[in-house]
């Protein structure tokens, strides 16, 4: 790479330029009301690490983030089995691949909101429905205990990202070389033993990927979070986000949120690099 | 390599060419740049500002609502941030007036000011300087269906008390079958603010005197009227479509009410518009407001208060300032500006020389009865720490619905709450 040439810096110049305005200065300023008493209109004066040493007690914070990270280790495991076994699915021989691959990715093409807002009509109109003909009373109001709350997050969020990581998988699975499929049928591998010995091996890029990517997402949940439960009852299905929001907004703790949004981004930032370093491990190189 | 260069350079100029118009342009004459809350009035809002600048050619009115559903507060303070500051915005109560004081011109001066009804200043008054002149008056109870009342014979005006109200409660649930109704109350438990904020409120302002500024300056809450409150809560939750802790405003409303599913709702006066728009008959004729019965204090009251004040911006140009202030003067005072007033905005008016006969709507009609009789609790809840209201009582008031905390726990942490914030 020629890095010195002076045309790949003025290509470089307009996105480092965006990068620096959205990304990287509005970093360094939330470091630095972190340390203040920021209320969204003045700056009185510095507190130090107070608003750090209150979020360790904040019980609130707390109860978001192990929300937070429950979801995300079932949201993640699930959203992953789903979206393979969809790409193993559609790249099987099927007459109806093409129609069942744009079925299965649809989904992700809704905004979160409004995915939220069906969802919650779903739980609880479709289901109290659905249970009161069947008579099964559980059905009942639905999102309004912590547990259906958790559940119905963890169902809309599989449903809307399955079909973008099965697109992913499909991509590697298509990649892997009939010849060595062929190979090990006539050395006499079984279909599962193709599937762990031949195929798992070479789609492992993929699994980094996407675990990636749905960890990052479901950890990050805002949007559906808000339409679905709100948060509620009692608090109970907030996750970081929304209570970094809430803290933010709705008692204009601005400095004490921003402490909450640089712990939220480390640990996010943290988690997501032990997994791609985890995973990139397991990788093999053809 | 010719071409890469043309394309870098475009790309980059292009860029900064975006960030340049970003600020350029400038206008002659006077513009009102007005970021205002209320939704269910933007379109006739809008209508008057259109009059307005007819009147005034040198003022131009750019009016920007965020509201209803919307956080205000916060899209408020990001305008602000923005650098983008308007010129009349909405401030809420002693909270607001306190955190935005460097920003809100004195307005004392105005006709509007000197208009306004006894007692509505309150709020917004600092060392003799009013900072915000007041939208309306607002109101809310027991909205109750007169259609059911009627066929279940019950007579609301024998309503006066709590012991009446649980009465007619139940005589209304053993009709409930035949009257058609689901439940007889919708409580929506999802929505903080109507238990948090207005149910809270008709039992905690007796204890502040019913004056926002005393609520304000309190370092404690010590829910004297807390038994009281507990019985009215009960009341609406055990006679409710369940479960509470997930319906919200347009179930309540929308789907239970307008359709008359339900025969009582806890709501104001705003709610007619959103029935209007389902049942225009059943909003007209079919709709009345009872008294929340506070035991121990008032039985047949409703709170009634001030939602939001208007504001001026003191760190905008002199002339926006005068300007703005006339803007408000003519809507409140004039002729032209009262008649929008009553009749387009539906207000109840917070200022005198009103022809209140002409208020056009049964529960705002309602209200202003109350008002007029002295039927009336204060609205204190702005005065309440920030967030506290909706956060911690009304979250609070969830995990009670839920059956996960007794009412015991609900007042304990709530007082502790409001005594840490008051530090």
């Amino acid at each position: 790479m020629r890095t010195r040439d002076l045309s790949y810096w003025v290509f470089l110049m307009p996105v480092l330029a965006a990068l620096t305005l959205v990304v990287i200065a509005p970093l360094f300023l939330g470091i630095y009301y972190s340390f203040t008493d920021w209320n969204g209109i003045q700056t009185k004066g510095f507190v130090g690490f107070d608003n750090y040493i209150a979020l360790f007690k904040d019980e609130r914070f707390l109860n978001s983030l192990w929300f937070t990270t429950k979801f995300s280790v079932v949201s993640v495991i699930l959203i992953n089995l789903i979206g393979l076994s969809l790409a193993l699915l559609v790249t099987a021989k099927l007459k109806t691949n093409k129609v069942l691959r744009t079925i299965f990715f649809m989904p992700n093409l809704i905004g979160g909101l409004i995915l939220g807002f069906i969802w919650q009509f779903i739980f609880t109109k479709a289901f109290a429905g659905f249970g009161s003909i069947v008579g099964i009373e559980s059905l009942q109001g639905w999102l309004s205990t912590t547990s259906t709350g958790f559940w119905g997050l963890v169902i809309l969020m599989s449903w809307q990202m399955s079909g973008y990581i099965m697109v992913i998988y499909i991509a590697y699975l298509e990649g892997v070389s009939k010849e060595l499929l062929e190979a090990a049928e006539i050395d006499g591998a079984n279909a599962f033993q193709r599937f762990r010995s031949v195929i798992f091996p070479l789609v492992a890029p993929a699994f980094t990927v996407s675990m990636f990517l749905t960890l990052s997402n479901t950890f990050k949940l805002y949007d559906q979070n808000l339409s679905l439960t709100g948060g509620g009852p009692y608090n109970s299905t907030q996750m970081v986000a929304m209570e970094i929001f809430n803290t933010a907004f709705g008692r204009y703790d601005m400095a004490y949120a921003q402490a909450k949004a640089v712990i939220f981004f480390l640990i996010v930032a943290v988690v997501a690099l032990v997994q791609v370093y985890i995973n990139k491990k397991r990788e093999v190189e053809m | 390599m010719k071409r890469k260069w043309r394309a870098g350079l475009l790309a980059a100029s292009l860029s900064f060419a975006a960030i340049l118009t970003g600020c350029s342009s400038k206008e002659e004459q006077v513009t009102l740049d007005v970021f205002q809350f209320k939704v269910e009035f933007k379109d006739q809002f809008e209508k008057v500002a259109k009059a307005y600048e007819k009147e005034n050619e040198n003022v131009k009115i750019n009016i920007t609502t965020v509201g209803g559903g919307e956080d205000y507060g916060a899209a408020l303070r990001s305008k602000f941030a923005s650098g983008n500051e308007p010129a009349i915005y909405n401030i809420g109560g002693p909270q607001d007036v306190a955190d935005w004081l460097d920003k809100l011109a004195d307005l004392s001066d105005s006709a509007a000011a000197k208009a306004a009804l006894d007692g509505s200043l309150n709020g917004v008054s600092v060392d003799g300087k009013v900072l915000g002149l007041p939208y309306n008056q607002e109101g809310y109870g027991l909205i109750y269906n007169k259609n059911v009342f009627e066929k279940a014979e019950v007579d609301p005006a024998s309503i006066k008390d709590f012991a009446s109200l649980e009465a007619a409660v139940k005589k209304l649930d053993s009709k409930k079958s035949e009257l058609g109704l689901q439940a007889v109350f919708a409580l929506p438990g999802k929505e903080t603010w109507v238990t948090g904020l207005h149910l809270s409120n008709a039992f905690l302002a007796p204890e502040f005197d019913n004056n926002v500024l005393t609520a304000f300056d309190s370092k404690t809450v010590d829910f004297k009227y807390g038994d009281a409150f507990k019985k009215v809560l009960d009341l609406q939750n055990d006679y409710s479509v369940q479960p509470t802790v997930s319906l919200d405003y347009s179930k309540q409303v929308e789907e239970l009410f307008s359709l008359q599913k339900v025969a009582i709702i806890q709501q104001g006066n705003w709610v007619y518009g959103s029935i209007a728009g389902i049942d225009e008959d059943f909003a007209n004729n079919g709709i009345g407001i009872l008294p929340i019965p506070v035991e121990g204090y008032k039985g047949d009251t409703i709170p009634v208060g001030i939602p939001m004040y208007w504001g001026v911006n003191s760190k905008a140009d002199k002339a926006v300032i005068e300007e703005s202030k006339k803007f408000l003067d003519w809507l409140y005072t004039s002729d032209e500006g009262k008649e929008t007033v009553l009749n387009d905005f539906k207000f109840i008016p917070a200022y005198e020389g009103y022809d209140s006969s002409k208020i056009s709507d049964p529960l705002s009609k309602d209200v202003y009865e109350y008002a007029e009789k002295g039927k009336t609790i204060g609205w204190t809840f702005m005065g309440y720490p920030t967030g506290w209201g909706q956060d911690e009582l009304g979250v609070q008031i969830q995990k009670y619905l839920s059956k996960k905390a007794t009412w015991e726990e609900v007042v304990d942490a709530t007082k502790k709450a409001w005594e840490t914030d008051r530090k």
